[in-house]
């Protein structure tokens, strides 16, 4: 039996994001029988509810490919790409605030009086 | 026939899947693992933070007895004397790098044809080479393992994992209230039943080291 594959398996399930949404939003619902001292075990299966649930929400809303779920090569795949990703994004966000920066405090160049 | 065949062991096969499945969600529930073996029932559990104790002194002693023992080398002097003979352990991690960087170039080439949806033909041929590349990565970690296997750190690793049975593992009595299988580490190790404590430390490094 591959643990690995049957935790994602579990939160990947109808019933795991179910329980993982549930949980969020209603405070009396519990994950674990434990509200303290967690597992390793148990922070890689919530780890992957929260993977899982990002996955979901970017076929919908993204509408990336749903073949993304097929296995698990494809789903740490596109993770690793998204994360890669969303970092060049903060780059270039971080570049752009620069330069508007720059152009507001040293580089405006104001009209002198022609005598 | 053959296709009521094929139906038939796709149903075994998820019927089989399923139950692994519900055997870790009743793993993670509790941190408790129970098992049956030879009609009597056993459990291990995670360690509560006076056996972590234990663990950590018995440990730091284990440790101090192999640094002493001059037979037994570490890890990094280990790699020296097999260099000595021409067996270079550094050359297999450079390889394992290597295969990991080439790995990692396709995963995210994969990774964006799945966002853009580029269609199964390429995901799959991604995927081929994926797949590849961790084939050749297992059998140099492997290699490494075996050349390894006898560094003062892997004795240590062994021997944690013998503790951690012996501490954690339990078994129902008659009144049906869990109790600790042994009562000393002598217990443990004058113990004869080997299956037993194989299962037991398989599912005992699960919760303990997953």
């Amino acid at each position: 039996m591959n643990i690995y594959t049957n935790i994602r398996l579990l939160a990947k399930s109808v019933k795991g994001q179910n329980l993982f949404t549930a949980a969020k939003d209603i405070s009396g619902i519990q994950l674990f029988k434990n509200k303290f001292n967690l597992s390793q075990i148990q922070e890689y299966y919530l780890s992957y509810l929260y993977i899982y649930d990002t996955i979901n929400r970017d076929i919908i809303v993204e509408k990336i490919s749903p073949h993304v779920l097929d296995c698990e090569l494809f789903e740490d795949s596109y993770l690793l790409w998204k994360k890669l990703n969303k970092n060049v994004e903060k780059k270039e966000e971080k570049s752009i605030s620069k330069d508007m920066h720059l152009v507001c405090g040293n580089k405006i160049i104001f009209p002198t009086e022609v005598k | 026939m053959d296709n009521k065949l094929s139906e038939a062991e796709k149903i075994i096969n998820d019927m089989s899947k399923n139950i692994e499945v519900s055997i870790v969600e009743d793993m993670i529930k509790d941190n408790k693992i129970p098992f049956i073996y030879e009609e009597k029932e056993y459990r291990v559990r995670l360690l509560n933070r006076v056996e972590k104790e234990e663990l950590d002194m018995l440990r730091r002693k284990k440790f101090g007895a192999l640094l002493k023992d001059s037979d037994i080398l570490l890890e990094k002097d280990l790699i020296l004397q097999l260099k000595k003979r021409d067996i270079n352990v550094d050359e297999i991690d450079a390889d394992i790098k290597k295969l990991e960087a080439q790995e990692r170039d396709v995963q995210i080439k994969l990774g964006e044809s799945l966002a853009k949806n580029e269609g199964e033909t390429i995901f799959n041929i991604y995927k081929e080479q994926i797949e590849n590349f961790r084939i050749d990565k297992q059998i140099k970690a492997a290699q490494k393992t075996i050349l390894l296997e006898f560094s003062l750190e892997n004795q240590l690793l062994n021997y944690v994992a013998e503790i951690i049975t012996y501490l954690s593992l339990e078994v129902k009595n008659e009144a049906g209230r869990w109790q600790r299988m042994f009562k000393s580490l002598d217990d443990f190790r004058a113990y004869t039943d080997e299956k037993l404590i194989t299962q037991a430390g398989a599912y005992a490094m699960i919760l303990q080291y997953f």
